[in-house]
């Protein structure tokens, strides 16, 4: 059940992942942060997805673009780290886990998604600022930036609580 | 009204796939009696290795808190100690049952 070869037996072992397990409270404490952590994340992600599809067409998408992007960090700063933690606490259950791995790709499609959008079309921002549509790229990227986060979202729904 | 229908169409989408997510196999309750060999008062799950006349299962209990919540301490769930469940088989690990309830000695506790 625990130890074994390598990283993650050794991750296994380590002082951090036995509190997860052993400590009564740890790990909801850790699952609450991760919870704060995603849902600022997504949530500032979500709301400017939809402002790139074209809603509340009056705000700027750069000043808006430059609040959002500062919560999403802030975001990313809580729940990957408490996700670690809760990893650390069965690493090898986790990793043979065909959600978990769905869900790594994800995120790594949905990171990949969010660079290609502000090395790309995003560069072009200062056209369609305000008061006018985004670019079909532009808005196809917003929405597969939304169907993606709410997959990673249902991945992780999947792997807790069960 | 269209962005609306679309938006509603991607939260609709990963709702009706979570539909039979399950693992566990509710048309097959189990019902298990026997000696616990190892047990884990642990996160996200708790369980036990309970030794049975023919095999030794994996039962997944809940967790911690809320075993503890309900009177399930960590020392009745202590090696050697007799207990039974009641649950449902993990359709791809056949020693593997995720239990509703838990009997040892005396005291049964619900576990959902």
């Amino acid at each position: 059940m625990e130890g074994g070869a390598g990283f993650l037996g050794w991750l296994e072992m380590t002082s951090l992942s036995q509190a997860m397990r052993f400590n009564l409270w740890l790990y909801p404490i850790v699952e609450i942060v991760h919870i704060v952590g995603f849902v600022t994340l997504v949530g500032a992600v979500a709301m400017f997805d939809l402002r790139v599809l074209g809603f509340a067409k009056v705000l700027p998408v750069q000043a808006l673009g430059r609040h959002l992007l500062r919560w999403s960090l802030a975001g990313l700063v809580l729940v990957v780290p408490a996700g670690l933690m809760m990893f650390s606490a069965h690493p090898h259950e986790f990793l043979d886990n065909r959600v978990f791995q769905i869900k790594l790709i994800l995120i790594a499609a949905a990171g990949l998604n969010a660079l290609l959008f502000h090395a790309g079309v995003y560069r072009s921002v200062a056209g369609w600022n305000s008061d006018a549509s985004a670019p079909a790229l532009a808005q196809a990227q917003a929405l597969a930036s939304l169907a993606i986060w709410i997959a990673v979202i249902s991945c992780g729904r999947l792997l807790a609580y069960t | 009204m269209r962005k609306l229908a679309i938006l509603a169409t991607l939260v609709a989408a990963p709702v009706l796939a979570h539909h039979g997510w399950s693992e566990y196999d509710d048309s097959r309750p189990l019902k298990l009696e026997g000696t616990i060999e190892d047990s884990g008062y642990v996160h996200p799950h708790g369980f036990v290795r309970l030794k049975t006349a023919d095999k030794s299962w994996t039962v997944v209990l809940a967790p911690p808190t809320r075993m503890q919540n309900r009177g399930l301490e960590k020392d009745m769930l202590a090696p050697g100690k007799r207990a039974a469940v009641m649950g449902y088989p993990n359709r791809n690990n056949p020693e593997e049952l995720r239990a509703e309830r838990i009997t040892v000695g005396e005291k049964t506790t619900e576990l959902r």
